[in-house]
């Protein structure tokens, strides 16, 4: 699960932690000092943690500043980290930041771009890392290319991991009118290391399907999920670990532990024919 | 590779989310893209995206505006119907660049710091919206270090380590009496030393003339004596006071 503010006191009184791994974004520690940052950190240091980024920009043009990468390379070193992943966006622009998941053009200068910019990252980074794909609701720019075919090239040309991020692969078929599942089939199974899963919201007045992570996941993502995760092992020869996003509407802690749980068990259904390997 | 048309067609969608006024791009998406550089084929895809490209413009602009009302409530209820319009002025000014979502609050302070925003109408603005600010500033303030070296008995020759939490602050409105029912603060001198408690509670209390003089000397590292005597202070007085906000953690001890 990730881990989130409302839940910083109570998570931090546990013995233990009552999930396999947290979730964290160093944007929201880093540099921070007060209960709130004494709390999350007791918990960074006292269960295992996955590091995933915000705001790194990743097609974007904007440098990063110096101070920005070395507070990123010691969290990701306090924490002990097995990876940090971004997302296959841009987020600021002359300066500016949006603090939004903004669409990348589907074009040839922009999988090398980002490409680039991933391998300049991961040169800095202390940790492998991965490239998360996006919900995204518009092109920008003549695209050149498939969605499909641009992540394809960008994952390749980066060398980096996937985290393959499921509810966003579904949002974009329902908006843009494809089958998720044929969406998967060519892509690098073999380069996740992680996964995704979350709820999302409709838009009544855009007729769009908003990732919104503010609310439970349903069904049809539950089901692609358990579709994807067998065909990860058998590319990858492992079990991945798997994130429930939360990010608005938080429920008390408890609720979430309830709907982790139930993800937990989807999990292990699906994987029940590989359990001798797993094991 | 043309690296340049995808950063144009970036600053292009950057427009559309923070520019207040974008009727050119609701009427004419294709004179729109034209008037930014953009190829005949980016400009058509404009048009064919337009209404999701304002889906961008409305996520954007929640992203960015969201929490603001939360740290600002005061200052908003001084504004009235002109908080959306401060809100749209702050956002096409682009003037949130930190990549710490955390920072568009002191970034808010910061611009009508800068551009004087709405300050000829309520000239008490500004002071009241980094007053608004500066609890969770001090909350979410750094960790002090611990300094090993430091003594814990005042002396007139040493100068003394304050907590990174600590603010002494001197404000020409009485910004501290405002509420979100009367939002206007009255004229007066504010003089407030504010910082973390041990237990990370924000504390905040109201200072005389001399006690907030002797701080602002004793930040710019004037040893205890001199400034104490420059601002006309008993001794025993000033120990007596720096020792409480020792207790209260505002103080780390002295050098």
């Amino acid at each position: 699960m990730g881990l989130r503010r409302p839940h910083l006191e109570e998570v931090a009184r546990l013995a233990s932690s009552p999930v396999p791994f947290w979730e964290i974004a160093p944007e929201n520690v880093v540099g921070q000092g007060g209960a709130k940052a004494r709390q999350a950190w007791t918990i960074l240091e006292r269960d295992p943690v996955i590091s995933h980024g915000l705001s790194m920009s990743m097609s974007g043009f904007d440098p990063w500043a110096d101070e920005t990468l070395d507070d990123l390379v010691a969290f990701l070193k306090r924490t002990k980290t097995p990876w940090h992943s971004e997302h296959l966006c841009w987020t600021s622009v002359g300066g500016a930041n949006t603090h939004e998941l903004l669409p990348v053009p589907f074009t040839k200068a922009a999988v090398t771009h980002t490409a680039d910019r991933v391998k300049r990252l991961q040169d800095r980074l202390p940790a492998p890392f991965l490239l998360e794909n996006i919900s995204w609701y518009a092109e920008l720019g003549e695209a050149e290319m498939s969605e499909h075919d641009f992540l394809n090239e960008v994952l390749s040309r980066a060398d980096c991991g996937w985290l393959l991020d499921i509810n966003n692969i579904y949002v974009n078929s329902r908006n843009h009118g494809f089958d998720p599942k044929a969406f998967v089939e060519g892509l690098p199974l073999q380069r996740v290391a992680q996964m995704h899963i979350a709820g999302h919201s409709w838009d009544e007045e855009d007729q769009l399907i908003i990732d919104s992570h503010g609310a439970p996941v349903i069904d049809p993502v539950i089901e692609l999920f358990q579709w994807v995760l067998p065909k990860v092992f058998e590319a990858t020869g492992r079990a991945v670990p798997v994130l429930l996003e939360r990010d608005n509407h938080i429920p008390p802690l408890a609720e979430l532990l309830t709907e982790q749980k139930k993800l937990q068990a989807a999990y292990d259904e699906a994987l029940a024919p590989f359990a001798e390997t797993r094991a | 590779m043309n690296l340049e048309r995808v950063e144009k067609l970036q600053a292009v969608l950057a427009d559309i989310a923070l520019d207040t006024d974008v009727s050119a791009f609701r009427q004419d998406p294709i004179a729109f893209a034209a008037a930014r550089g953009l190829e005949p084929g980016d400009a058509r895809a404009l048009l064919r995206w337009q209404r999701r490209l304002l889906t961008y413009r409305a996520l954007v602009r929640f992203a960015l505006s969201d929490p603001l009302p939360d740290c600002f409530p005061i200052t908003k209820a001084l504004l009235g119907e002109a908080w959306e319009n401060c809100v749209d002025a702050f956002l096409d000014a682009r003037a949130i660049q930190s990549p710490y979502y955390r920072h568009i609050h002191p970034h808010f302070v910061e611009w009508l710091a800068d551009t004087g925003w709405g300050n000829e109408q309520w000239p008490c603005l500004l002071s009241l919206a980094h007053f608004e600010y500066l609890e969770l500033e001090v909350l979410r303030a750094p960790e002090d270090e611990v300094q090993p070296d430091l003594v814990h008995a005042p002396a007139s020759g040493r100068g003394v380590r304050f907590s990174a939490s600590a603010r002494n602050l001197a404000y020409p409105w009485r910004v501290q009496e405002a509420t979100e029912e009367t939002p206007a603060p009255a004229e007066g001198t504010a003089l407030l030393f504010c910082h973390r408690l041990p237990d990370g509670r924000y504390h905040q209390r109201e200072l005389g003339g001399a006690s907030s003089a002797f701080l602002t000397r004793l930040m710019d590292d004037a040893p205890m004596g001199e400034a104490a005597e420059a601002v006309e202070l008993d001794w025993d007085e000033a120990t007596a006071f720096l020792e409480e906000l020792r207790s209260e953690g505002a103080i780390l001890g002295y050098t």
